[in-house]
């Protein structure tokens, strides 16, 4: 006997059900895959691209996984994912395909459209007022797709009105960058920077954890000098960089600098540079690992990212040093992805004699601080003590790192019709430590007194528009007035 | 700005960003039968496919819709059973058939005409969505079916959207890059996780005593 599942509403009638039919196999339901290949096999005489008119043709066939001369299924893979690689150059804002019959049965041309976008990006603004800096204002930018060629230039500048700390000067930066992530279609990539800055950099003479001007003294120094280097794309998702720096650091540093403690007692500062001119010149390698389906908004997948530098006279610098750097995050869904839980753990390590500008700056680490830019630093403000741990914490150190957890929940997705495409509110916490070596080796106090760790908590949202990301976050606040 | 000024500012901001939510749910009346051992769903979910969708039929390139059921109990969240269906359409161009796949059979059906391919498509009749045994007599439930055209894997989404990500490095600095969590890009199109979904929730239906 075949029972209808009945309405609560008790509207459908026993009338309207179906007779009776032998019992299905669920299993059954699941003989085809998206995978599966079916249909006509075709041959590709030719790819025609329309709709480019910036970008160059060549660009585009490129990144095809199909080439004419290719035989395949018409559900094959490769003709689903031609639309994807397009799309993954980044320069057009949609891609069509179609396909018609070609000169002989089983021949096909495929057509290609696309819609090409603007590709001028702002990576970055700056604005903000502190102690060290009354105002700074700045931008980076990009072109990511110069003449139609594929090749990203880019550069920022920033400048920093001087505050009132002694010594310290009006600063300024100016950075330009060149990429091409992909030499003549391969998985070579090439990329090459200068960078020029004029900076004043505080340091503390007196007192602990206070941000008043007048327990600072700043010096003054420039840095000129560039970075080359090459990428190899390992997978779609993974990308190996090596590359070369060198750097002239000018500067004029103060005679015996010191640092007036609470207790009356007086100790020397070590500015971590070499007085006059010297040279920085390191070799370096990096790993970078991404597999968040939506990097701005995340709410699964991961990325990795890990990083060594090594500085030496050998290479003719002035200062013998290697960093290691890596960053972990992974986010696991929750409830079909409308919240996620996110982990972030990053941490590095310098070791030998590594300069100011190579040391871990103090809001590397901790989010609730002002960050460096272009290497300026534009705050003297100490970190928020919240778990009454070591009160003099270092700006800079040699070994840092942080960890934390955020929630994440879904406010609403959009099609992007109003140029919206979603927005997210997100909770996190976590821990943050900087440490010099020798904080490792001695201490005067209680183990809980000297620990150079604390916490840190951010809070906010995230709206993800056609024009970019913008966060309405406490630390990006906090970030432009401390 | 008084505090209470940017509460409101803000809260105005959010509602009109809440505006653009594409996140509906349609309620539609479903028929709800038991054969068998099985609860099985008769419906039509046609309005998966707008006019460009439909287009797309006979470019000759594959559209694939994935139908994914869920039986929840009323009042409750977690779905007692999960079903997966895969369909797949392909025109021929130089046969002008069209060639479907349904879930039932990896054989494929040809057909004429292209209102033919959309109607195999998108009549679902006597899906089996969950076995007799986790449906207890009385109890009431609902069914919720999330459909999506071309459904992209997330492994593809991330390739797509990881110019994203790639940040500005290459200066002299690392800066606060490395350790940083969040990157700004202005003006990029999104990809979404399907061409089109269709977000469906049956009327409450329970199983009578015998």
């Amino acid at each position: 006997m075949v029972l209808g599942a009945q309405l609560v509403c008790a509207t459908s009638a026993r009338a309207d059900e179906p007779a009776p039919e032998p019992a299905p196999d669920p299993h059954e339901a699941s003989t085809f895959h998206e995978d599966d290949e079916y249909g006509p096999v075709i041959y590709i005489q030719a790819i025609e691209i329309s709709g480019n008119t910036a970008t160059q043709t060549e660009i585009i066939r490129r990144a095809l996984p199909i080439a004419p001369g290719d035989i395949l299924h018409a559900s094959d893979r490769r003709l689903r994912d031609t639309r994807f690689k397009v799309l993954a150059l980044g320069y057009f804002r949609d891609v069509t395909l179609a396909m018609r019959k070609g000169a002989a049965r089983g021949q096909v041309v495929i057509e290609i459209h696309v819609v090409e976008r603007g590709t001028f990006v702002l990576n970055k603004l700056w604005f903000g007022s502190t102690n060290v800096a009354p105002y700074w204002v700045g931008a980076d930018v990009g072109e990511r797709n110069l003449l139609g060629l594929g090749i990203s230039i880019g550069g920022g500048l920033i400048y920093a009105s001087d505050g009132e700390v002694d010594g310290s000067r009006p600063q300024w930066a100016g950075e330009l960058r060149l990429a091409d992530p992909s030499l003549y279609g391969s998985r070579w990539g090439a990329f090459g920077s200068l960078t020029l800055v004029h900076g004043s950099e505080p340091y503390r003479v007196a007192g602990t954890s206070s941000a008043d001007p007048t327990d600072f003294e700043a010096f003054p120094y420039r840095r000129f000098g560039g970075r080359a280097g090459i990428t190899y794309d390992a997978t779609a998702l993974s990308r190996i960089s090596a590359g070369v720096r060198a750097e002239q650091i000018s500067t004029d540093l103060p005679v015996a600098p010191t640092q007036t403690l609470p207790d009356g007692r007086i100790e020397s500062v070590d500015l971590h540079l070499d007085p006059g001119a010297s040279k920085v010149v390191t070799v370096g390698l990096s790993f970078d690992r991404d597999t968040r389906a939506d990097p701005l908004l995340p709410h699964s997948g991961g990325r990795i990212t890990a990083s060594a530098e090594l500085g030496s006279a050998v290479l003719g610098g002035d200062y013998d040093f290697a960093t290691l750097f890596g960053r972990y995050e992974h986010w696991w869904p929750l409830r079909s992805e409308r919240s996620a839980i996110g982990m972030h753990l990053a941490g590095g390590v310098v070791i030998g004699d590594a300069p100011l500008f190579d040391r871990i700056y103090i809001s590397d680490v901790d989010p609730m601080l002002t960050p460096r830019a272009l290497g300026l630093v534009l705050s003297n403000a100490a970190p928020f003590d919240m778990l009454g741990t070591r009160p003099d914490k270092p700006s800079y150190g040699e070994l840092g790192g942080m960890a934390s957890i955020e929630y994440t929940q879904r406010l609403f997705r959009g099609s992007g019709k109003n140029r919206v495409y979603g927005g997210d509110w997100f909770i996190g916490a976590g821990m943050w430590a900087l440490a010099e070596t020798q904080d490792l080796r001695l201490r005067d106090s209680s183990f809980w007194s000297s620990l150079p760790a604390d916490l840190y908590g951010d809070a906010g949202v995230r709206i993800d528009t056609d024009l970019g990301v913008f966060e309405l976050t406490i630390s990006n606040a906090l970030g432009r007035i401390r | 700005m008084k505090p209470r000024r940017i509460a409101i500012a803000l809260v105005v901001l959010l509602t009109s960003f809440a505006l653009a939510d594409d996140d509906t749910i349609d309620v539609v009346h479903m028929q709800l039968v038991e054969r068998g051992d099985y609860l099985v769903v008769t419906t039509k979910i046609q309005k998966l496919f707008d006019e460009p969708a439909y287009a797309a039929l006979s470019t000759g390139f594959a559209s694939t819709i994935v139908i994914n059921t869920f039986v929840y109990p009323q009042n409750g969240n977690d779905p007692i059973s999960a079903q997966k269906v895969v369909r797949s359409v392909v025109y021929d161009i130089w046969d002008e058939t069209y060639i479907v796949v349904l879930e039932t059979s990896a054989k494929p059906v040809k057909v004429k005409f292209q209102s033919e391919a959309l109607k195999l498509l998108t009549n679902i009749d006597g899906l089996p969505i969950a076995p007799l045994a986790d449906l207890p007599i009385e109890d009431i439930f609902y069914l919720r079916m999330n459909v999506l055209l071309n459904p992209v894997d997330k492994k593809t989404l991330a390739e797509v959207q990881r110019w994203l990500s790639q940040g500005t490095g290459g200066g002299l600095d690392r800066g606060g890059e490395f350790f940083g969590s969040f990157v700004s890009v202005f003006v990029h199109p999104k990809i979404g996780d399907a061409d089109r979904v269709l977000q469906l929730r049956s009327q409450p239906f329970f199983r009578p005593k015998p």
